[in-house]
């Protein structure tokens, strides 16, 4: 073989895989359509999730520290895990207002963001819906910003919570000397007389963009992989679809 | 790799002689700087490993968090460790193979000193906070363009080098070196470029950054790793391969399969759906040529158990290919969709394979290599019997604990993930402190073995080996029995009438 029948059979073989996996799907997929709300899901509207927050700053400092490494940011669908099974991952079980919101993750969901922080490991829970589940459970009736700034600074510190593995981010918090009134964010945490903690701008954009993960939206019928309501009921109860509040999957 | 006639072994020995001296320094420092790398690497490995199960051990610093010292670890390994491994190998091995001295030692080597000020730069940069959050490629935005220039500067003079060789029959450790320093730009320029340059669908560019990983373990490391074997196991013992056809098989169908593995991690994320299901069935297909490369490279090996077993070169090679088919079994057992991929897509078993991959397969047929080729070029022979036993054992040890806490523990890992209805503090998180222990533990001893090398290494580049005409095995057998580094007396293994006399 010729060094040039080499090289040329060598292109070919990685070439072929390179367009279709690579190029061509990355391609296609930078030119998402909107998608138009249909019959059935109470609306004409076109589907554009919308996320509030330093999505963008927030980003850069989740993806600096690393949280990736432990933490995920995906909903698989039934067929490749059980993710969607989990009361709290895909949405909420027990939503006051809307019922069961437990969805998977689409295409539209990281909105804002360069690069989707799929994640590589789960040493942690999936993020995907933790704007949402600080708000309704762990923060429930109080700040969920305050929360979150207490969890970072310390993961440990509630009795429930002594196991956790997080790191401390206390890097990302200053220590100021309290002029006049404390700030309305100041920790909860032992420190000198006359001093505070308090979140610094790190701190306070990883906060943002943590609390706008709220990942359960209702979706056009296109998007929504939950079996049809009408027989859903008795059969595949546990998929259950952002729009059927009734359903109660086996915990 | 046919014994020639008498007449023009002595021109070969005075040529391997020449090359071998054309690149004492670029060679040595390549494989010093990985060495040294190699070590940088498990240090921030063990820190933080000790995280994942001790989360106070050394909190609360910025620059030793648990994200950033893992992620630097990986990307020391890599980039510090691997790539300059295979440089090393590369620049000599090629030179050798195409019978031509080297006449751009001195561009090579401040092309590798640009490579170090690169990776760096990068290493600093991600323990500072400014890492891009993409899985290997999280060395700073800037840092890519350097060491691509880089690269180029340093493989480019092997291709001059096998342009310009005397016409000639191509030996399969060239297909695979070439084909590897061809990929991998390809790769680099594709994934660097998508996702620095002209940024698409966030989602994509997980499923690319997925495939860039699995590409260069498939398409770089295990490319470098194979031709390596495949040169050294011939020299040492002095026998052809095996089986040429077999051999040409396992590129191929290593060429054809794995540009499609890689996506299989982002089962489940919303990007085509045939994806996930393209790349799991390519990365199980791994088998074909790696079973293929290794049965071919230890029936060489084995045809004579005693070189096996007193020759260093070959104790870590074959070690290292015993590690391939390791590898490969645990390819089949990952990524079966519908069982052990749910489990294993999030867990440490992920980690578990890319460690396999990269130390007992690539790291330890590289010892094989820096083991054979650091006697020729500084023509001085290794010190210690001992270092290189201790090297190996605790070597073998340590990434056989590591496999298998890393593998099976990312399965409990996954089952505990997928327990829906238990809490995910006792299923799931606890289920891994334990093995995290584990792997601690033997990165530490991966460590205290690699300080001796590192050592040892230095010594040698300072010249200051054994100025002996015995080289150093790992048996004693002064004054009886040949030698696997060929005859007594001639280190660089050209001596006249020895099998392995050519190249």
């Amino acid at each position: 073989m010729s060094f040039r029948t080499f090289i040329f059979s060598l292109s070919a073989s990685f070439g072929v895989a390179w367009l279709a996996i690579v190029i061509v799907p990355y391609i296609k997929m930078r030119a998402l359509e909107p998608i138009a709300m249909e019959e059935g899901d109470g609306t004409n509207a076109v589907f554009i999730p919308k996320r509030a927050g330093r999505i963008a700053d927030g980003a850069e400092v989740y993806a600096a520290n690393g949280c990736y490494q432990c933490h995920t940011q995906l909903v698989r669908p039934t067929y490749a895990g059980n993710d969607m099974f989990r009361p709290d991952w895909g949405g909420l079980q027990f939503d006051e207002v809307r019922g069961d919101t437990r969805r998977e993750t689409n295409a539209f969901d990281f909105a804002g963001e360069d690069f989707a922080q799929i994640g590589i490991s789960r040493i942690g829970p999936d993020l995907s819906n933790l704007g949402r589940r600080i708000e309704a459970i762990y923060a429930k009736g109080t700040e969920p910003g305050q929360w979150l700034f207490a969890h970072l600074y310390n993961p440990r510190w509630k009795p429930d919570r002594r196991n956790s593995t997080c790191p401390s981010f206390r890097f990302l918090f200053e220590e100021n000397e309290i002029k006049g009134n404390s700030s309305d964010d100041a920790l909860p945490f032992p420190v000198e007389e006359g001093m505070e903690i308090v979140p610094g701008p790190d701190a306070r954009a990883l906060v943002s963009y943590l609390l706008s993960l709220k990942k359960d939206q209702p979706v056009p019928a296109s998007l929504n992989f939950g079996p049809p309501e009408a027989e859903a009921a008795p059969a595949a109860a546990p998929a259950a679809p952002a729009a059927a509040p009734a359903e109660v999957p086996a915990p | 790799m046919s014994s020639q006639t008498s007449p023009t072994t002595e021109q070969d020995a005075v040529l391997s002689a020449g090359i071998d001296r054309s690149l004492r320094h670029p060679v040595m420092f390549f494989l010093t700087s990985a060495a040294a790398w190699l070590a940088v690497s498990l240090i921030l490995g063990i820190i933080s490993s000790a995280k994942v199960h001790s989360p106070g051990f050394m909190d609360g610093c910025s620059w030793l968090t648990y994200g950033r010292t893992q992620a630097a670890h990986v990307n020391a390994l890599v980039y510090g460790w691997g790539f300059q491994a295979a440089f090393g190998v590369i620049v000599w091995m090629l030179s050798r193979l195409s019978r031509q001295e080297c006449r751009a030692s001195g561009l090579i080597l401040t092309a590798g000193h640009i490579w170090n000020f690169g990776i760096s730069v990068g290493v600093l940069g991600i323990l500072a906070g400014y890492g891009t959050g993409m899985s290997w490629m999280e060395f700073p935005a800037f840092t890519w363009p350097v060491m691509l220039l880089a690269y180029f500067a340093i493989v480019i003079w092997s291709f001059v080098q096998f342009k310009v060789r005397p016409a000639g029959h191509v030996y399969i450790s060239q297909w695979y070196l070439m084909a590897a320093m061809i990929w991998f730009p390809w790769v680099f320029i594709t994934a660097n470029v998508l996702l620095h340059v002209m940024p698409g669908n966030p989602v994509m560019a997980a499923g690319i950054n997925a495939w860039y990983k699995s590409s260069l373990i498939f398409l770089f490391f295990t490319p470098i790793a194979l031709g390596t074997a495949f040169y050294l196991t011939p020299k040492v013992t002095g026998r052809p391969i095996h089986s040429y056809s077999l051999a040409k098989l396992g590129f191929w169908s290593l060429a054809v399969i794995m540009p499609w593995a890689g996506m299989q991690k982002l089962t489940g994320a919303p990007i085509p759906y045939f994806l996930p299901y393209v790349g799991a069935t390519a990365t199980v297909l791994f088998f074909i040529p790696a079973f293929t490369a290794a049965v071919n490279i230890l029936r060489t090996a084995t045809a004579d158990p005693d070189v096996a077993n007193h020759s260093p070169t070959l104790r870590f090679t074959m070690a290292g290919v015993v590690g391939l088919i390791v590898m490969a079994v645990a390819a089949v057992f990952l990524n079966i969709p519908g069982w052990t991929m749910q489990l294993s897509q999030f867990s440490m078993s992920g980690y578990g394979f890319e460690i396999l991959a990269l130390y007992a397969f690539f790291s330890f047929v590289m010892f094989g290599a820096i083991y054979f080729i650091v006697p020729r070029v500084t023509r001085r022979e290794w010190l210690s019997r001992r270092l290189i036993k201790m090297h190996f054992f605790f070597s073998i040890y340590g990434i056989m604990i590591i496999a298998i806490a890393a593998i099976f523990g990312g399965l409990q890992q996954g089952i505990g993930q997928e327990a829906f209805d238990q809490p995910w503090q006792e299923s799931a998180a606890e289920r891994a402190v334990n093995y995290g222990w584990a792997i601690t533990i033997s990165w530490c001893f991966i460590l205290f073995s690699n300080i001796f090398f590192f050592m040892h290494l230095t010594v040698m580049w300072l010249r200051l080996g054994r100025r002996s005409m015995h080289p150093t095995l790992l048996v004693s057998d002064h004054g009886h029995g040949d030698s696997p580094h060929g005859g007594e007396g001639h280190i660089d293994n050209c001596g006249p009438g020895t099998a392995s006399a050519t190249h």
